[in-house]
């Protein structure tokens, strides 16, 4: 058997293994043959119907508190805690700081190795399609670069996930202890996707070089696929826990499990998180690896290095916007099911105790998409031709600014008795209009669209499209734009004028008008600049470094971000470790004021910097080690020779 | 192909166009969730 087929026949068995791996779970969740013989007689007592007696063995039966569906008693109820040493044992300090620091670090690091992947794998799979041999291996390089970073980080997600597990069973060990009975039929799939993702990682990094080329290149893009499907379903039950916690079901009112584990993963806030949680970990992934290429080209000493990192932060940059983007429409689904799960609830969120984080949540999002297009326009400036959009550029800020002050504006003031009196109530006569769901979906949109507008002018910015049609291309991208705005800001000025049960639905025609100009006009911007003529190529490296800085501005507002949604939606259970199920007795179930979560939240997203600097540091240690010609150039670049890794 | 590209001509096809689409998008999204669009003008 000669080289390359020995090759092809263990990658080929490599790839099986993983998928192999990737269904070993699943087999071990079926039946055991061993215990067949006891299903039969539960199915018997299940017959009888309520508490009965079966086989001479009493099944006692439960109401499921969601499904509302009957089920064999399977588990011990939620104890009922006590403020004491053996439910609640502490150190002389607050214990859910503790837990709190835990979980968010834990939470960063996985999301970052879980998006990082998905990354890799959408940049090689370009690699492999694209014609241009050149562009093809620089592509490759990148991704080779993305999944290096993400290599130290993962094996600190793991050391911060024991962490985790040991802060649990230190401070919270009656609460640690129910959760994993209740989730005890899938704790070891957990456990062995974990394995898995692990296995499948390092054969896929150290693979990279053995498999870079024809048959062995498409069996290493499987790889990172399942790579990815595992490591999506790792967070899946992970997002299972909180889901339970947050909305619980598959047990009776006394947290009794009732033998269903689809119920109890299945909640009603679980597919809502799912969505929102994959969004924004791509999202926060793809702002950390922009910051690591700021870092770098900040730091660079040579006109090569700057051109190959302002490449990568703006690919990285433009992967964490395409998931940014409907990121606001998945939070507005979540919110949505919220609402339906339990009004008191959404109502405590939006428009109660948690009110005032949601105003500091949208300023953080008009910070995001401020930043973003901050860059965008600083990026026209390394491409000849982008300089016709520099005197619309204004036009875009007014938007922007009139969206985002919309967009922040509370519905109620905090004041003093005083300025209370002085402005007759809480709501400010004016400004006070603005603070309603109805302008807020307006502004958020009008940002949203304005980022896409910007996007555009971006990718045509050095080109001339040369179609027949132009002409009228440009002026039905302009008609659609403008029509676009006009129906934002009439749905946003429509709503006061309707009953809430009616307005309450025009949100979504006008995510539909937003998702429109983004899916229509990046297509017919694509079609109008095939075979466009070039005004000259885009020098990358030629950027300001203030745009490297909102590059890293991106990245922390994104981890602030996170920090605060995290912290909101974990205090909505207020005093419940499980909501309605599981009371919290220690002496913390009472909920921070704002000032404090804030410092708490700042100081996680600090450690999380300066440890993920040391990961960076970490990664460029290695790359001091590889050969000088490992280095590939970008395009505007100088041409290098390709080499490996 | 040339008449739609006299801008007075392209504005207009542009309008129906656009203004078309998003009267639409707007009346059957709300349809979809059992609404109705029209609401305060049937009122």
């Amino acid at each position: 058997m000669g080289l390359v087929a020995r090759k092809k026949l263990f990658s080929i068995m490599a790839l099986g293994a993983m998928v192999g791996l990737l269904l070993l779970p699943i087999v071990m969740a079926l039946p055991s043959p061993a215990i067949g013989e006891e299903a039969p007689a539960v199915e018997a007592g299940q017959a009888g119907g309520g508490q009965k007696e079966g086989e001479g063995e009493k099944v006692e039966k439960g109401r499921d508190v969601y499904y509302k569906t009957e089920g064999i008693v399977a588990g011990a109820p939620a104890p009922k805690t006590t403020d004491g040493p053996a439910d609640y044992p502490r150190y002389n300090f607050e214990s859910r700081v503790l837990i709190w620091f835990a979980n968010q670090q834990h939470l960063y690091y996985g999301s970052f190795v879980l998006a990082v992947p998905i990354f890799c794998m959408i940049i090689e799979f370009m690699g492999v399609v694209t014609k241009d041999k050149a562009l093809a291996k620089k592509y490759d390089q990148l991704a080779y670069d993305f999944i290096k970073i993400s290599l130290t980080a993962y094996s600190l997600t793991a050391v911060l996930g024991g962490i985790l597990i040991f802060t649990f069973l230190t401070l919270y060990p009656a609460f640690f202890s129910y959760l994993s009975s209740i989730f005890r039929p899938v704790m070891h799939i957990y456990a062995l996707m974990f394995v898995a993702e692990s296995g499948t990682l390092y054969i896929y990094y150290y693979g990279w070089d053995k498999m870079k080329e024809g048959f062995l290149k498409w069996i290493h893009l499987s790889m990172s696929v399942i790579l990815n499907i595992i490591g999506t379903l790792l967070m899946f039950l992970a997002n299972s826990w909180i889901g339970f916690m947050m909305s619980p079901a598959g047990v009776d009112e006394q947290g009794r499990f009732l033998g269903n584990i689809w119920h109890v993963i299945h909640t009603a806030l679980w597919n809502p998180l799912n969505l929102h949680r994959i969004l924004g970990n791509m999202a926060f992934g793809g702002g950390v690896v922009a910051a690591y290429a700021a870092y770098k080209f900040l730091a660079s000493k040579t006109d090569e290095e700057r051109a190959h990192y302002d490449w990568m932060g703006y690919i990285a940059m433009a992967l964490g916007v395409a998931f940014l983007i409907p990121l606001p429409f998945a939070g507005y689904w979540l919110m949505r099911e919220v609402y339906a799960y339990r009004q008191q609830m959404g109502i405590t969120l939006m428009g109660g105790l948690l009110a005032w984080l949601f105003i500091i949540q949208a300023t953080m999002i008009g910070i995001l998409f401020l930043s973003t297009n901050y860059y965008l326009w600083q990026a026209m400036g390394r491409m000849r031709g982008a300089e016709k959009y520099q005197r619309y550029i204004k036009y875009l800020v007014f938007l922007l600014a009139c969206g985002y002050m919309v967009f922040i504006t509370p519905h109620t003031m905090v004041m003093t008795p005083a300025e209370l009196k002085a402005m007759g109530g809480q709501q400010h006569p004016v400004l006070g209009n603005y603070g309603v769901m109805s302008a807020k979906n307006g502004g958020i949109n009008v940002i949203i669209t304005t980022t896409v507008l910007s996007f555009v002018w971006y990718m045509r910015g050095n080109k001339v499209s040369t179609v027949s049609w132009a002409k009228f291309g440009n002026i039905f991208m302009g008609v659609f734009f403008a029509c676009a705005y006009v129906n934002i800001i009439w749905l946003a000025i429509y709503g006061y004028y309707i009953p809430a049960n009616v307005r309450v639905g025009l949100s979504v025609p006008q995510v539909a008008t937003t998702l429109s100009c983004l899916f229509f006009m990046f297509a017919l911007n694509s079609v109008m600049m095939r075979g466009a003529k070039q005004m000259g190529p885009i020098e990358w490296g030629k950027i300001s470094a203030r745009s490297q800085y909102a590059l890293i501005m991106l990245a922390t507002a994104f981890t602030w971000m996170m920090g605060l949604m995290g912290y909101i939606r974990s205090s909505v259970r207020l005093f419940w470790h499980v909501n309605e199920i599981m009371r919290d007795n220690s002496p913390w179930a009472y909920t921070h004021t704002v000032g404090f979560a804030a410092n708490m939240i700042s100081a996680n997203v600090l450690f999380f910097w300066i440890s993920i600097l040391f990961v960076f540091w970490l990664g460029s240690l290695t790359a001091k080690k590889a050969p000088v010609e490992a280095k590939v150039g970008v395009p505007g670049a100088v041409p290098q020779p390709a080499g490996s890794h | 192909m040339g008449a739609l590209n006299n801008p007075v001509i392209a504005v207009i096809v542009s309008l129906i166009i656009a203004v078309g689409y998003f009267t639409m998008v707007d009346h059957y999204l709300m349809d979809m969730q059992g609404l109705d669009y029209w609401y305060l003008f049937r009122e």
